[in-house]
């Protein structure tokens, strides 16, 4: 701070002096010993610097010769102006720093998700390896012994590894440390984190032999879990901690740079991750296996898909009944953003245009005030300053005050970011990375540059014009606004008219999508209905012991205030998914044929408590039990789909190993997305099952769900002490949850849209009143040979009209281009829907009426004889 | 306020003593900047001048400037009290009998 002081002052025993008397006074407050001393100096410092510095940096820069001399002196007389009419320059400031602002936002969430490579090492050469394409996770999981194979037989991969997809249905109970807590914990390959190239911040990395089947349970925690239940006390790692009534040994913490949820499974929540066998065991289990692989120096996707499809055409030769062997290779980044890219382009698009808006209408502004700089830049220009000098002014002057609202636009972006990344329950992937950095910094500087310049080129260009002698002579005279400004302004404004219309109709449409979305009928009823995770770690010393336990949960949780009914499931819609074949028996399938379902493990009240209709034969009863014939219940879609044309009931179809008699038909239900058609659902009877899991306890309600929480907790706790109840959510946040990505782009996009038609108005208004001011005496000559006051206000409303008319109708026309951009994001409506034109166009009329309004009540209120006084 | 302090200092004032005789003496508290500009600007009017003296190690080694009123600058101050006592004249009822 001394050595910039120093350079700020001058050389001499005026600046030396100061920088004495600072350190005489310095030492009287050490001597004092004043603990605030150094930030004491540090202030005077400051102050002196902006007291001194800009002096003696001008003075440098005015030195002879010095190619910055000009645009030094540009920067102070911008400096000056802006000083002069501080109000018009915040104003403007701020406009700008709403485009810039939203511009910065929107950088900053694409940064991490598209812009940025992903936070591993060498993330180019991160691959994701695919059961397939497309279809459920069942589908797009591999088994592990195809890992296995990979692993041994590949030429192009450095490294694969890969992690439990279904991890999710397993359950963690952690007790012995304060209130008992059910954790979520990903089962991962031993290698995974290194293949990633993540150390962790505390401890190590998991060993092969960790890896084995039967082999102690280790866990590494994530970063959030560790702080929030241990808070980050490093002594954690070597202690074990109790999951599941197991001691379980915390060999590592993660770093907080790496969020396993945010990157893989967004909107969910990971406590820490344990070793996953790659083994037979686990090989039994079907397809698991979410696989990362990481591609030698060198080699590319191409090269990798290649040698997968040669080593399974290899095994299958070698074992001709061997099923799941497929595989799909894509970057890994391409996997994980790929699907949000039209929605974060479609973003980007939209701030880009508000902030082109908003250089429209300062441009506009900026030359409204033309008129007032004419004797000005006349008088610089008989001084000698060439026209190349002023339009450089005027542009410094234009970039200076997009600087200034560059500022204003950082705090707003943020305020968005800091929005964005704390919003844990969005499913967009990497939000927990979105942050105003370094890169974003030089971005707002780069584009409010940009923009700078894009305002002021036409108001230079135009004000730089006029030079001559005569503009000093009648500068003191009003006179009307040549044509040419006049024609140009509204040329802006039909451009700003134009670009809100493409925003507005771009954020109705995905509003009128998201609005059918919603209405979807989902199958089931989410009102007043709350799904609890309920697992306990009870020993049961047989199926009937288990079947009763949960028979007393539920029958217990039933007799809460409030509650109307209670069932049980292993999965919510819209939750976790899976599939399994299933055929109907007398049909033969070829290989891989058998219908993909989606099985659900659910007693007998679940269908019911659900309000999922029943549309033929029986819901499951409680007769349906572990001695009774094994029975199943159905989908329309389903019954459809392997008995056509006939009815499912008293059918029989086939899940391996056994059969199983169709005993009813019930309504579809949106299952995986509220855009995706149900598919084939199969409900199974949970005490025909031997494997239960991690179950969902559905409470349906007929008060408030929020007023039942104590009440069932309560309910849940009398039947299990030791089981944690806190896990639960309403059906609704669960639907809220599926439609959050959607949520989140029609929020921002639609703040663009109306930030847009504001100013849209704001520049119409601007270029308004000015006509009018410009125009009183032409308006009072009007009036004095007859016009009426109503005839004025026709007139001038008229034109606005024919503004906002022809900006509507450029407006409409890029829209139908820009809306085919967004189509893959629509649902239930087509690119050029009516009545989302229609309501545009109609909000945008009503603006451009309002706006016009108040100038032409105004022109219509001249006084003929004031307004010939000042011809 | 500036000058008087000056004057007040014996005519050998340095920065920091101004600043110590305005919030001590007048209750004025002025920033370090804003004495400084003032100070030029009196020298600019030719209202003061000063003296350079070398700085010791409490310094930093840096000199010291005492600065003195000139002449005109005592011209002035007598001018602006004369002026001053002119203008309070009569007024002492319409204040009140306290005189601080």
């Amino acid at each position: 701070m001394q050595t910039l002081l120093a350079r700020c002052l001058s050389d001499d025993v005026h600046g030396r002096s100061i920088l004495g008397d600072l350190h005489e006074a310095l030492g009287s407050r050490y001597r004092e010993r004043d603990p605030r001393a150094p930030i004491w100096y540090a202030w005077q410092a400051i102050r002196l610097v902006v007291l001194y510095g800009p002096r003696s940096l001008f003075s440098k820069f005015a030195a002879e010769g010095n190619p910055m001399t000009g645009l030094a002196q540009d920067a102070i007389y911008a400096f000056r102006s802006i000083r002069r009419d501080v109000r018009f320059f915040v104003f403007a400031a701020l406009i700008i720093g709403l485009g810039v602002g939203a511009n910065t936002a929107v950088f900053s969430v694409m940064s991490p998700l598209m812009l940025r490579p992903l936070p591993f090492e060498s993330s180019d050469r991160l691959v994701w390896v695919a059961g397939s394409a497309e279809g459920g996770m069942s589908d797009m999981t591999s088994r592990t012994s195809n890992l296995r194979d990979y692993r041994e037989r590949n030429r192009s991969f450095e490294a694969l590894t890969g992690y439990n997809a279904f991890f999710d249905y397993g359950s963690y109970n952690l007790t012995g440390e304060g209130q008992p807590e059910r954790l979520v914990g990903v089962d991962v390959a031993h290698d995974f984190l290194d293949v990633l190239g993540v150390r962790p911040l505390l401890g190590r990395t998991f060993l092969a032999e960790e890896g084995a089947w039967g082999a102690s349970v280790v866990a590494i925690l994530t970063h959030g879990f560790w702080t929030r239940r241990f808070a980050a006390d490093p002594s954690i790692v070597g202690r074990s901690i109790t999951l599941n009534n197991q001691p379980v040994e915390v060999i590592g913490v993660l770093p907080a740079s790496f969020d396993f949820a945010s990157t893989f499974t967004p909107a969910s929540r990971v406590d820490f991750l344990r070793p996953f066998p790659i083994s037979d065991e686990t090989d039994r289990w079907g397809n698991t296996l979410s696989i990362v692989g990481r591609l030698r120096p060198g080699a590319t996707v191409e090269n990798a898909q290649a040698d997968l499809d040669a080593i399974i055409q290899q095994l299958q030769q070698e074992q001709p009944d061997r099923w799941g062997l497929r595989a799909v290779v894509s970057g890994l980044q391409d996997h994980i953003v790929g699907r949000f890219r039209p929605a974060m382009s479609a973003l980007a698009a939209a701030a880009a245009a508000v902030l082109l808006i908003a250089c429209v209408n300062l441009s506009n502004l900026l030359l409204a005030r033309a008129p007032k700089r004419q004797k000005e830049m006349a008088v610089r220009s008989a001084l000698g300053a060439g026209r190349h000098r002023l339009v450089r002014q005027l542009l410094v002057e234009s970039v200076m005050l997009a600087l200034l609202g560059a500022v204003m636009g950082v705090f707003i972006a943020l305020a968005v970011t800091r929005a964005v990344s704390g919003a844990g329950s969005i499913g967009i992937p990497m939000l927990h990375a979105v942050s105003i950095n370094g890169t974003a910094l030089l971005f707002t500087l780069g584009i409010s540059s940009l923009a700078g310049i894009l305002i002021g080129v036409l108001p230079s260009l135009q004000i730089s014009d006029d030079r001559s002698g005569s503009v000093i002579r009648e500068a003191t005279r009003r006179t009307s606004e040549s044509k040419r400004h006049t024609r140009l302004r509204e040329i802006l404004v039909v451009a700003e008219v134009a670009l809100a219309c493409v925003l507005l109709v771009s954020g109705g449409l995905l509003l009128r999508s998201f609005v059918s979305l919603l209405d979807v009928d989902l199958g089931f009823e989410p009102g007043r209905a709350m799904a609890w995770r309920v697992d306990t770690r009870r020993d049961f010393e047989n199926h009937a012991a288990r079947v009763a336990f949960y028979d007393q949960l539920t029958e217990t949780v039933a007799s809460v205030p409030g509650v109307e009914a209670v069932g049980l499931t292993d999965t919510t819609p819209l939750g976790r998914n899976r599939g399994w074949g299933v055929g109907a028996v007398g049909v033969v399938y070829e290989r891989g044929e058998r219908p993909g379902f989606f099985p659900r493990m659910v007693d007998w009240r679940y269908l019911e408590t659900m309000g999922i209709p029943l549309l033929s034969g029986r819901y499951l009863n409680a007769y349906d039990t572990g001695d009774s014939a094994p029975v199943v219940v159905m989908n329309a879609t389903a019954a459809e789909r392997l008995f056509p044309g006939e009815s499912a009931i008293g059918r029989s179809v086939e899940i391996w190993p056994r059969t199983w008699e169709v005993v009813g038909v019930v309504g579809d239900v949106r299952h995986a997305a509220l855009e995706e058609a149900s598919g084939l659902e199969i409900y199974m009877p949970i005490t025909q099952q031997d494997d239960w899991g991690t179950q969902e306890l559905i409470v349906r309600s007929s008060v408030p769900p929020e007023t039942i929480i104590d009440g069932v907790r309560a309910a849940l706790s009398a039947v299990d002490p030791s089981m944690p109840t806190g896990d639960y959510r309403t059906l609704d946040s669960i639907v809220n949850r599926a439609v959050s990505p959607r949520r989140f782009i029609l929020v921002l996009l639609g703040g663009f849209a109306g930030t847009a038609l504001l100013l849209a108005a704001l520049g119409i208004y601007g270029v308004l009143s000015y006509t009018v001011t410009q125009r009183i005496p032409e308006i009072g000559i009007r009036m004095a040979l007859g016009e009426s006051s109503v005839q004025v206000l026709a007139r001038v409303l008229g034109r606005t009209m024919a503004l906002a008319g022809l900006g509507i109708l450029l407006g409409a026309l890029g829209s139908v281009i820009a809306s085919r951009l967004i189509g893959s994001m629509l649902f239930g409506i087509g690119t050029t829907d009516p009545v989302t034109f229609s309501m545009v166009m109609a909000i945008l009329l009503l603006a451009a009426a309002l706006a016009g309004f108040l100038p032409a009540r105004r022109a219509a209120r001249t006084d003929p004889a004031i307004a010939l006084q000042s011809t | 306020m500036v000058l008087l302090a000056v004057l007040r200092l014996d005519n050998r004032a340095i920065a920091l003593d101004v600043l110590a005789e305005l919030d001590g003496r007048a209750g004025r508290r002025v920033t370090r900047g804003t004495l400084y500009k003032t100070l030029d600007r009196l020298e600019a009017k030719g209202l003061i001048d000063w003296q350079v003296e070398d700085g010791g190690p409490e310094r930093g080694g840096h000199p010291r400037r005492l600065f003195a009123v000139t002449p005109a600058g005592v011209r002035m101050l007598k001018t602006s009290r004369a002026a001053l006592f002119r203008m309070w004249e009569g007024l002492e009822s319409k204040l009140g009998r306290s005189a601080t």
